[in-house]
């Protein structure tokens, strides 16, 4: 409630001018006067909640719209981390990109690596959820065993990764060895699919817990009369899954399919650990060409020019995710 | 009150004057990075740089960038300015630093020092011009590692043209168990395309002579030589599929070493850390390891590929700090000091200092392995060595070479059969001089 009766004798104004509904009182209009003590009173309000906010414009702006402005900026420049003066030097960084035929495999390398980790991730975590939303005895148990491969650091991760496919020594080599996949001391590491399938193989590995958690979570909030009601009508387990369980997760799995695409197709340790993009390059990928680019030939120019290009390709995601997310709120 | 006044004021101005006295007494201070991380180096350092400040009555703060970290962080401290008083570095961030003119020249210390007692290929690695840009510390020396009692067992001599070197390889690819499947390996060709590929491949071009630059001229010639490179890769090439393990192709330093030390190949190019890993995974190969040095492609070998640790001071700071840097540089070059940085490192880091070096190899972790030390010492006598590029002297091309994949993606792409030698070498070339055409802007 505004403190109206406050304001009554002061400044000449009458109870009638400061209006019936003392609730509604910033609705005066009847004196200049009132109307300035009001509408100070109202802007102050305001400058409450534009204080409050400020924080989070601050940090918005500063570690989101200054980087990707000034990284847009220096895309369109020579900039080099060895000189200290830059050039404007317009699209030129994107035509040498265009016409650069390692951009083109790099870039399919990164749709490859991207797209069947995330099948992967939600599959194996879209499983799991489902038998961990058994109540079964051990449950927080298994739970919780199931999610160590989240908490596993990525240095530790590609250590092990390169010691298990060792072609000499590695118990994951002799298994394909001994089965007759790969050659006699030869490593999966070592052959170009090899490689990249062992990568994709780690990575839904360790990034599974994130889908199966956000599933689960999901597969609680679908009405289980749904299932009664099918069971009813003769539906089988499959047919359950298929015509109740799927269509529930619909709009969760588009959207961990979005977060986990912006994630992997950014994600750059696990790679470069373990085969440093080789063998051939057919294990690099857009991040790691950022970062020769960056820290190997020093050029930010052309390495923002093509952080920009992989930020687009995100952006449209980022794009679709907001749109979902609007769906989801009406 | 105006004495109470007068009392705090008087004991506020002492305060502040006798804390104005205890700063100029430890007004300066040096900071200086190393790349070294691993502990026994980084205590021997600590050591030293401690005992020297307390002679200098100086403060100074000690921070250990790791190699891989190197450029990243120099390049963002040369954006802020901030780089460090004295850096301990290989040459690549040598000619970095001095591509960026960052450096003091130390020709000055070098003399105080005594010139005459630095090993000539040590300085030279250095030199622009007759202007010596960092004060050699140590330097490894690329040979080839091997089997000494598998080379006696066969009947085999140390290969002395690359045909013999094939020949030995191939006859050292062992299948113990007639199975049908080697179990020992000739030569290992390790392809890494983190720094390792280039690094084997480097070693081939120089013992072939072919250079990057011209080492008189300091012209790029690698483009001219396309010919030779190629016949250079294909010999790689042919050695890898001949007798070395498939996997090879993704060994870095650790499966090499770690192949030779378990006994799955007979011999391999290092700088001779394999000798600490044989005494602490298997101590019984400790004695059966030798090395000798990749001869030239008919027995003359033109040069070698080596790399060294330097110290070098900015020219950032004032005069004052510039001058305090090179006292303490000249302090750290006694010859017991030279030689316990020396052997701080795990295995053939040979001081700069013929001093040194005397007092190094009596040391009991290296006198059990004169052999080695003898081939060895000989080649940085005797021949010439170079790191990535700089058969000219500093070039930061080097750096390039170092921090990017490029070398190792056209390898590993010749070895896959998905290029042949000559398109992986124009590959190189063209990226060479696309790295030049930066540097040169």
């Amino acid at each position: 409630m505004y403190p109206v009766d406050a304001f009554l004798g002061q400044n000449g104004m009458s109870k009638e001018m400061v209006m019936e509904n003392s609730e509604q009182a910033y609705l005066i209009k009847s004196t200049k006067q009132g109307r300035n003590i009001f509408l100070n009173f109202y802007t102050r309000r305001k400058l409450l909640g534009v204080i409050f906010i400020l924080p989070t414009i601050l940090f918005l702006v500063v570690f989101i719209l200054y980087p990707v402005l000034s990284n847009l900026f220096l895309s369109l420049t020579d900039a080099c981390l060895t000189k200290k003066n830059y050039n404007f030097i317009g699209f030129e960084n994107y035509l040498k990109l265009f016409t650069n035929k390692m951009f083109l495999k790099y870039s399919w390398n990164t749709l490859v690596w991207t797209f069947f980790s995330v099948i992967g991730q939600l599959v194996l975590g879209l499983g799991l959820a489902m038998l961990i939303n058994y109540q079964t005895i051990g449950g927080p148990f298994l739970r919780g065993f199931l999610l160590i491969p989240y908490v596993v650091p990525a240095v530790a991760l590609a250590l092990i990764t390169k010691w298990i496919f060792n072609g000499d020594y590695g118990i994951a080599s002799k298994w394909l060895q001994n089965i007759g996949l790969i050659d006699y001391k030869q490593s999966p590491l070592a052959l170009p699919g090899g490689a990249m399938a062992v990568l994709i193989f780690v990575n839904i590995w360790r990034s599974y817990p994130f889908p199966m958690l956000i599933y689960w979570a999901a597969l609680k909030g679908i009405d289980t009369e749904l299932y009664e009601a099918a069971g009813v009508d003769g539906a089988n387990r499959f047919q359950s899954f298929w015509f109740i369980t799927l269509p529930q997760l619909k709009n969760t799995t588009i959207v961990l399919a979005i977060l986990r695409i912006v994630w992997t197709a950014t994600y750059f340790d696990l790679i470069w650990m373990v085969t440093g993009g080789g063998p051939a390059g057919s294990t690099t990928h857009l991040p790691i060409m950022i970062y020769q680019s960056s820290f190997g030939t020093f050029r930010i120019g052309y390495a923002s020019a093509i952080s920009i290009l992989l930020g687009i390709v995100l952006f449209v995601c980022i794009i679709y995710y907001v749109r979902k997310s609007g769906d989801f709120a009406d | 009150m105006l004495l109470v006044f007068m009392v705090l004021v008087t004991l506020s101005t002492g305060l502040v004057f006798a804390g104005g006295q205890q700063e100029s007494q430890k007004a300066e201070k040096l900071v200086i990075w190393t790349n070294l991380t691993a502990e026994a180096q980084t205590v021997v350092l600590t050591k030293q740089f401690n005992e020297i400040a307390d002679e200098m009555g100086i403060d100074i703060e000690m921070v250990t960038v790791s190699f891989g970290d190197m450029y990243t962080k120099l390049a963002t401290a040369m954006q802020s300015g901030d780089v460090p008083d004295i850096m301990h570095t290989n040459e690549g961030g040598v000619a970095y630093l001095y591509a960026n003119d960052m450096l003091t020249p130390m020709n000055e210390v070098i003399g105080k020092i005594g010139k005459d007692d630095f090993v000539k290929s040590y300085l030279d690695i250095l030199t622009v011009n007759g202007t010596v840009w960092g004060v050699p510390d140590w330097a490894l020396h690329t040979s080839v590692w091997y089997r000494k009692d598998l080379f006696e067992k066969y009947g085999l001599n140390i290969p002395r043209n690359w045909d013999e070197l094939m020949k030995t390889a191939k006859a050292l690819n062992i299948d113990n168990d007639s199975d049908g499947n080697i179990d020992i390996y000739g030569f290992a060709v390790s392809m890494s395309a983190v720094n390792v590929a280039a690094q084997v491949y480097y070693e081939f071009l120089y013992s072939a002579g072919v250079y990057t630059f011209d080492p008189k001229t300091g012209e790029y010639i690698f483009g001219k030589n396309k010919k030779k490179a190629t016949e250079v890769l294909q010999y790689m090439i042919d050695l890898y599929h001949a007798a070395s393990p498939p996997s090879s192709i993704e060994w870095a330093w650790s499966e090499f070493r770690n192949a030779l030390v378990e006994g799955n190949v007979a011999m391999t190019q290092d700088m001779g850390a394999v000798i600490l890993m044989a005494q602490s995974n298997n101590p019984e190969m400790v004695g059966k390891l030798g090395c000798f040095d990749l001869p030239g492609v008919n027995g003359d070998k033109k040069a070698s590929f080596g790399g060294s640790y330097n110290f070098v001071a900015s020219n950032q700071g004032d005069e004052e700090k510039v001058k305090l840097a090179k006292i303490f540089l000249e302090k750290l070059y006694t010859p017991e000091r030279a030689a316990e940085r020396a052997l701080s490192r795990p295995m053939f880091a040979f001081p700069s200092m013929y001093s040194a070096f005397d007092i190094y190899k009596k040391a009991d972790s290296v006198s059990q392995y004169q052999d080695e030390v003898d081939v060895i010492y000989d080649a940085f006598q005797h021949s010439t060595w170079y790191r990535y590029g700089m058969e000219a002297g500093l070039n930061q091309m080097a750096s390039q070479i170092e921090a990017t994949t490029f070398f190792g993606e056209a390898i590993q792409s010749a070895a896959l059969g998905k290029w042949t030698a000559e398109e992986a070498v124009d590959y190189i070339d063209q990226m060479l001089q696309e790295q030049l055409s930066i540097i040169g802007d």
